[in-house]
Parts: C-alpha cells; sequence; structure tokens
C-alpha cells in the first residue's frame, strides 16, 4: 500500500519551486515599485485641500480596503482587455498575464501605502519645516532633507509589512493562470496525478514563511539602523 | 460603444445570486469568529505572562500564520485534516465518514485557525496598553484575577483593540473568497458557476465586487458604532 504522506515528494519538489520563487519576487517587487508611486499621489490627494480630491482618495482606499485580492484580481484581468476591447477597440487579450496581476497588486498596494505614507508624513512635526525653511532652506530642500529622511523611518515598518502582505497575496496570482511558485506547484500536483498535494504546499508554505521571517527580519534591523540618531522620550 | 460590454439582464440576475453567498460567509466569519475570540486572547495572555512551552509555542503559531498566504494554509489543512481524523479515527475504531464531512466544517476549521493567530497580536498590543497598575488597583481593592479582568482590563483592552477587531474581521470576510478552493458555496463561488453558463465573468465580478463592497462598509460601520458605546471606557483607560 503506498503511504498517504511521502516526504521525498517535498526534497524534490523544492529545488523545482526555487526558480519560480524569482518570477512570485519580480511581481511582489514591481507591485511595490509602482504601488509606491501610485500611493505616494493618493495620499498627496488625501492631505490636499480641496475636498473632491479628498473624497476621491477615501473612497479608493475604501473600495480596495473592500475587495478581496482574487475578486480585484479577476476584475482586472477580465474588466481591462473587455474595456480596451469596447470603449477604444484595442485588443489587449494577448497581454501577458503577469501584467494584470502586477497592476492588481499595483492597485491594492497603493491604498495600503497611501495610509501608511500620509501617517508618516503628518507623524513629522510641523516645526522641521518651518526650521528648515528658516535656516534658508528652499521648499523643495526642506522636503528632501529634513522631512523625508525621517518620513521614511516612521513608514518603514508599515512598509514591511505591506510588502509580506502584497508578497501573499501574490499567491493568488496562479488563479489567473500565472505561472509563479504556486502555480508550478499546482502544476508539480497535476503531474503526480492530483495525488501528494500535501508534500507540495508544505513545500510552498515553507518557502513563504521563510521569506516572511526574513523580510520582517531586514526592516527590523533597518529599522534599528536609521533611528540611530533619534532622540525622541522613551515612553516605559 | 459596443452594446456586449456588459449584460446589463445578466448583471443584475447574478447580483441576487451572489446575494444570496452572504449569509454562508457572515456565517463562518462569525462562527470563526467565535472561535477564535476566546482562544486568541487565551494565548495572548500566554504571551504576555511569558508562561513556558505555550508562549514558544503562540510565537510559532502566529508567526507561521502571518508568515503564509491564507490561500497556502487552506491548501495545507484542507489536505491534512482528513488524513489526521483518518487516522485518529482508525485507531479508535470509530466508524466515522471522514470525507463526506460537510466543507462547511473544513471552513470553520481553517478561517478559526487563521483568525485566532490574527487576534493574539491584537490583543496582545492591546493588553500592553493597559497599565499594569490597572491589575493592582484591582487586586488591592479585593478582586480576583477572573473579575479583575472582566471588570477592569478587558473593558479597556477592548476600546484600544477595535480598530484592529475591525480590520480582522474585515479580512476575515475577504479571505472567505477564498473558500473556493474548498467549494464553500459562498458569494464568489455562487456568482463564478452562474457565470460559468455564459462567460459572463466580468459581470460576474461586478456583483462580487459589489456584494464585498456593501458587506464591508456595513461591518465597518456597525463597528464604528460599537466603538462609540465602547469610548465611554476610554477616560478611564488614558487616565
Amino acid at each position: 500500500m503506498e503511504k498517504y504522506f511521502d516526504i521525498n515528494y517535498l526534497w524534490t519538489a523544492l529545488p523545482q519551486l526555487v526558480p519560480f520563487l524569482w518570477i512570485t519576487l519580480f511581481v511582489a517587487a514591481l507591485s511595490v515599485i509602482f504601488g509606491t508611486l501610485l500611493g505616494l499621489i493618493i495620499a498627496v490627494f488625501k492631505l490636499s485641500k480641496n475636498r473632491f480630491l479628498q473624497l476621491l482618495a477615501n473612497s479608493y482606499i475604501t473600495i480596495m480596503r473592500c475587495t478581496p485580492s482574487i475578486v480585484l484580481l479577476f476584475l482586472v484581468y477580465y474588466g481591462i482587455p473587455a474595456f480596451a476591447d469596447s470603449f477604444f477597440g484595442i485588443y489587449l487579450q494577448d497581454v501577458h498575464t503577469g501584467v494584470f496581476v502586477v497592476i492588481t497588486f499595483s492597485l491594492q498596494f497603493a491604498a495600503m501605502m497611501a495610509e501608511v505614507i500620509r501617517s508618516a508624513y503628518l507623524a513629522i512635526d510641523k516645526g522641521q519645516y518651518e526650521a528648515a525653511v528658516s535656516v534658508g532652506l528652499t521648499p523643495f530642500q526642506a522636503y528632501r532633507r529634513i522631512i523625508f529622511p525621517q518620513a521614511v523611518v516612521v513608514a518603514l515598518p508599515n512598509f514591511g509589512n505591506g510588502l509580506i502582505s502584497v508578497l501573499q497575496e501574490g499567491a493568488l496570482a496562479y488563479t489567473i493562470g500565472f505561472i509563479d511558485i504556486v502555480g508550478k506547484a499546482n502544476l508539480i500536483i497535476a503531474n503526480n496525478y492530483n495525488t501528494h498535494a500535501l508534500e507540495i504546499y508544505i513545500a510552498l508554505a515553507v518557502f513563504y514563511w521563510v521569506l516572511s521571517v526574513v523580510i520582517a527580519k531586514i526592516f527590523e534591523l533597518l529599522e534599528k539602523a536609521f533611528s540611530k540618531g533619534q532622540r525622541s522620550l522613551k515612553t516605559s | 460603444m459596443n452594446s456586449s460590454f456588459i449584460n446589463m439582464e445578466f448583471l443584475i440576475d447574478t447580483f441576487f445570486v451572489a446575494l444570496s453567498g452572504v449569509p454562508i460567509a457572515l456565517l463562518v466569519t462569525v462562527v470563526a469568529l467565535a472561535i477564535a475570540l476566546p482562544i486568541g486572547f487565551f494565548l495572548a495572555l500566554t504571551r504576555i505572562n511569558e508562561i513556558p512551552i505555550l508562549n514558544g509555542f503562540t510565537k510559532v503559531y502566529v508567526s507561521f500564520v502571518r508568515g503564509t498566504p491564507i490561500i497556502i494554509q487552506i491548501f495545507v489543512l484542507y489536505s491534512i485534516l482528513p488524513l489526521v481524523l483518518a487516522s485518529i479515527f482508525e485507531r479508535y475504531n470509530i466508524d466515522f465518514p471522514i470525507y463526506e464531512v460537510n466543507t462547511l466544517w473544513y471552513a470553520f476549521i481553517i478561517f478559526s485557525f487563521n483568525t485566532a493567530a490574527i487576534l493574539v497580536e491584537v490583543f496582545r498590543s492591546a493588553l500592553k496598553t493597559v497599565n499594569a497598575g490597572q491589575l493592582e488597583a484591582a487586586y488591592s481593592v479585593g478582586l480576583t484575577t477572573a473579575q479583575a479582568y472582566r471588570r477592569i482590563i478587558i473593558p479597556q483592552m477592548l476600546v484600544s483593540a477595535m480598530p484592529n477587531l475591525c480590520t480582522a474581521t474585515i479580512n476575515l470576510i475577504k479571505a472567505t473568497s477564498l473558500g473556493y478552493a474548498i467549494s464553500l458555496q459562498e458569494i464568489t463561488l455562487k456568482a463564478k458557476v452562474a457565470a460559468n453558463v455564459g462567460y459572463n465573468y466580468l459581470e460576474a465580478y461586478i456583483d462580487i465586487f459589489i456584494v464585498y463592497l456593501i458587506l464591508c462598509i456595513t461591518v465597518e460601520y456597525l463597528f464604528k458604532v460599537f466603538e462609540k458605546r465602547l469610548s465611554r471606557y476610554k477616560a478611564v483607560a488614558t487616565a
């Protein structure tokens, strides 16, 4: 009788999955870059005095927070080509699925980042800017040299959390046929005639677990390194 | 404009199909929360009080749940649970049709497993906001530990836990959309199945999107109302 659980499948799956880890990471990295840029714009909208822009930013954040990743993924995957086709007559059915994955998770990451950037900006005392301008810096210099470095330190832990979350949500990309690490794992399982799925899934879990722990650790160290010069009041 | 962009009739019909999945999604959410809240709170206490073994176990458990995507947790648990249960039942000669169990039970277990770990961190950070002097003061006026927690610590803790509890609940509702992986008849799966007939996936997902939006905004509103009611304890908490 065959064993239900055979650890050998796990060991053979690991090397097969490693090349696809880079695809997962690459997609996450692109989403983080585009998402941060979009998030910056939304944060600026939210901080602006214009009521309409504020409403726009708030609605965007609420909608993104309330939509499951898988729903957003499919909305982007089916919606963008259909929209482009019927309104502009552009044919997008051949676009690589990876593009839709990156669009989806950029949109999602942007909503997270908008809040992170906003709270980081608000955490910096207004006196910092005034002091910088009063010693003769231009507003741009003041932002670049005084506000930005301080805001980055404040934003760092939340940015790390967002990064881990976008990496994990990315695990759903396989649902639209994108072959990343999860997609490859499902292919391996299909090759085994749908047996020994558990071993492969455990291998996947290990990959994600290690990645998340490493990223969390890196951000912890970064935070420690950057807040070296900080002299804030120690509470407790 | 091409009129075939959206099939309006299908969009409206399927909206009610998607809506019919709401009770299941909410049931899973409520049951998972009901199971996860006490477990999460108890494990948070073991972390705070640094109880040996349990503290370490909780650390690993929380790290695993936070470190892996929910879909992977569903995959792993959904394949491991029948194996484990079957071998237990076999050992004790219990005749139980393990492979015919309603998938709803798996959903309860999987989402409780996930949410409990998230709540450990929520409660841990909330408990830390309560001043240690509160417990000492409660003891000094003669309350037992259980009384002190029930009447002094928990009401104060809940105030600061509320926003994170709201996020956890929203995330749980969103996570039930992954129930398709265990063929749970919830919002996403129902609408998707309806779309399979005529390939109206876009319309189906627009419906699903709207249903979740309504659901989450309602939950968020309810939490806000509840938070306002709770904040009468706040004056004590920050004093």
